[in-house]
């Protein structure tokens, strides 16, 4: 199993990141003085790490502003801030998953994929579990249907 | 005298493909849209077409990111096909979603590297933005362009825009003069008298306010804005255009079926 981050580069916007540091603003939160958005990709099959590569430097990144970061066995990179992490709940549909199983086939790797797709916020600051919970639940996760983990 | 024959690609979540298959009508050419998957099984069918469209929408839900996957799987699949049909100097237009799946696949701003050495990412405001744009055309006022889709029209035309990642970005500043020096960029955004703009004028931020750009040759050509929804003066809100019945965007598509014949 693979997880594969996706993060802005150095020097280019993270339009979504400002966005979300913009509406934590709203809440009435001062702690926050930044939000890094990853889109995070998990990927569940019998592949290399060499085709993991692959799959992120040919599919899931955009060359010119974006970077990747592969952790196996679903162990995510460290970080000194805390992680809200935001993944559809178990039996919903997860169309975004469904494209980029089909997209996997395209590039020509037809083993068999499962793939869970979903986002993570670093967001820099000191903040308590009750103000992460607060985030987490007002702006980043539709607790109907998705399920967020705080790290 | 033949009709000129375009071929509207689509795919799942394209949402375009009629009005852009009517505009090219209205301009005299015969337009068949075609499923991509069609094309995978008839590859050679590509070449029965004098023109190649690839229409705005959002393919495949814009997951990953906007045209994305529709990228990787022409590139995969269609790739030297289609290569091989831009570098024969036969019209080429991508729109919006179309724009971005031509960048992202490489076929622009070079279809002979046909590297991906551009994008089109998140606007600056992390928002769909949806409204009428000004555009300033470079080819009117250089007169040096080799663009065929945009020529005869005048300084500045308005057209709409509607996308969420339209934000033009260069690999480096060396292509950026280089797009500059071969009078690759044909429509900037612009005020209505031809200056620069401010936000929401200019609605994602593009390096110097890039909303379409051609390859040097002059056929392939991609844009955000939408020509094929201002064909006619009905269209635009204030039923601005030319001849008090036709919109901006019929010249451009009427360029490229008059530039086949």
């Amino acid at each position: 199993m693979f997880e594969i981050e996706i993060f802005t580069k150095e020097g280019f916007k993270d339009s979504r990141g400002e966005h979300v540091l913009s509406e934590i603003s709203g809440l009435e939160i001062k702690e926050i003085t930044k939000v890094d958005y990853a889109p995070v990709y998990i990927i569940d099959a019998d592949i290399n790490k060499t085709e993991a590569k692959t799959i992120a430097s040919e599919l899931l990144i955009d060359k010119i502003t974006e970077k990747f970061e592969i952790s196996s066995n679903s162990g995510s990179r460290k970080s000194k801030n805390s992680v809200i992490e935001v993944l559809y709940k178990k039996g919903v549909t997860d169309t975004v998953s469904e494209s980029v199983i089909k997209a996997i086939k395209d590039l020509g790797i037809t083993k068999e994929v499962k793939v869970k797709a979903g986002h993570k916020y670093y967001l820099h600051g000191n903040i308590s579990k009750t103000a992460l919970d607060k985030i987490a639940i007002k702006l980043l996760a539709n607790t109907l249907v998705q399920e967020y983990k705080i790290k | 005298m033949k009709k000129v024959k375009a071929l509207i690609l689509k795919t799942a979540g394209i949402n375009c493909d009629y009005e852009t298959q009517t505009a090219f009508e209205l301009c005299g050419a015969a337009a068949d849209v075609v499923h991509v998957n069609s094309l995978v099984e008839k590859k050679d069918k590509i070449f029965e077409y004098d023109i190649l469209a690839f229409p705005g929408g959002f393919s495949y839900g814009d997951d990953i990111a906007s045209g994305k996957i529709l990228a990787n799987e022409i590139k995969n699949k269609l790739g030297d096909k289609v290569k091989k049909f831009s570098l024969s100097g036969k019209p080429v237009i991508g729109i919006c979603n179309g724009f971005q799946v031509l960048v992202k696949m490489g076929l622009l701003p070079d279809p002979e590297l046909f590297e991906q050495i551009s994008t089109l990412s998140y606007n600056d405001s992390d928002k769909f933005e949806c409204r009428w744009t000004y555009l300033k055309t470079e080819k009117k006022v250089r007169n040096e362009s080799s663009c065929i889709w945009t020529k005869n029209l005048p300084d500045v035309i308005t057209l709409p825009v509607a996308h969420g990642e339209g934000k033009f970005i260069s690999v480096n500043d060396k292509l950026l003069e280089e797009l500059n020096k071969n009078n690759q960029i044909v429509f900037r955004y612009s005020t209505k008298d031809g200056k620069i703009p401010k936000y929401p004028l200019t609605p994602n931020g593009s390096v110097e306010q890039i909303a379409g750009i051609c390859n040097t040759k002059g056929n392939v050509f991609g844009l955000m804005p939408h020509p094929e929804r201002h064909v006619l003066a009905l269209q635009h809100p204030a039923r601005e255009g030319f001849d008090g019945e036709h919109g901006w965007g019929k010249i451009i598509f009427q360029n490229a079926v008059d530039f086949v014949k």
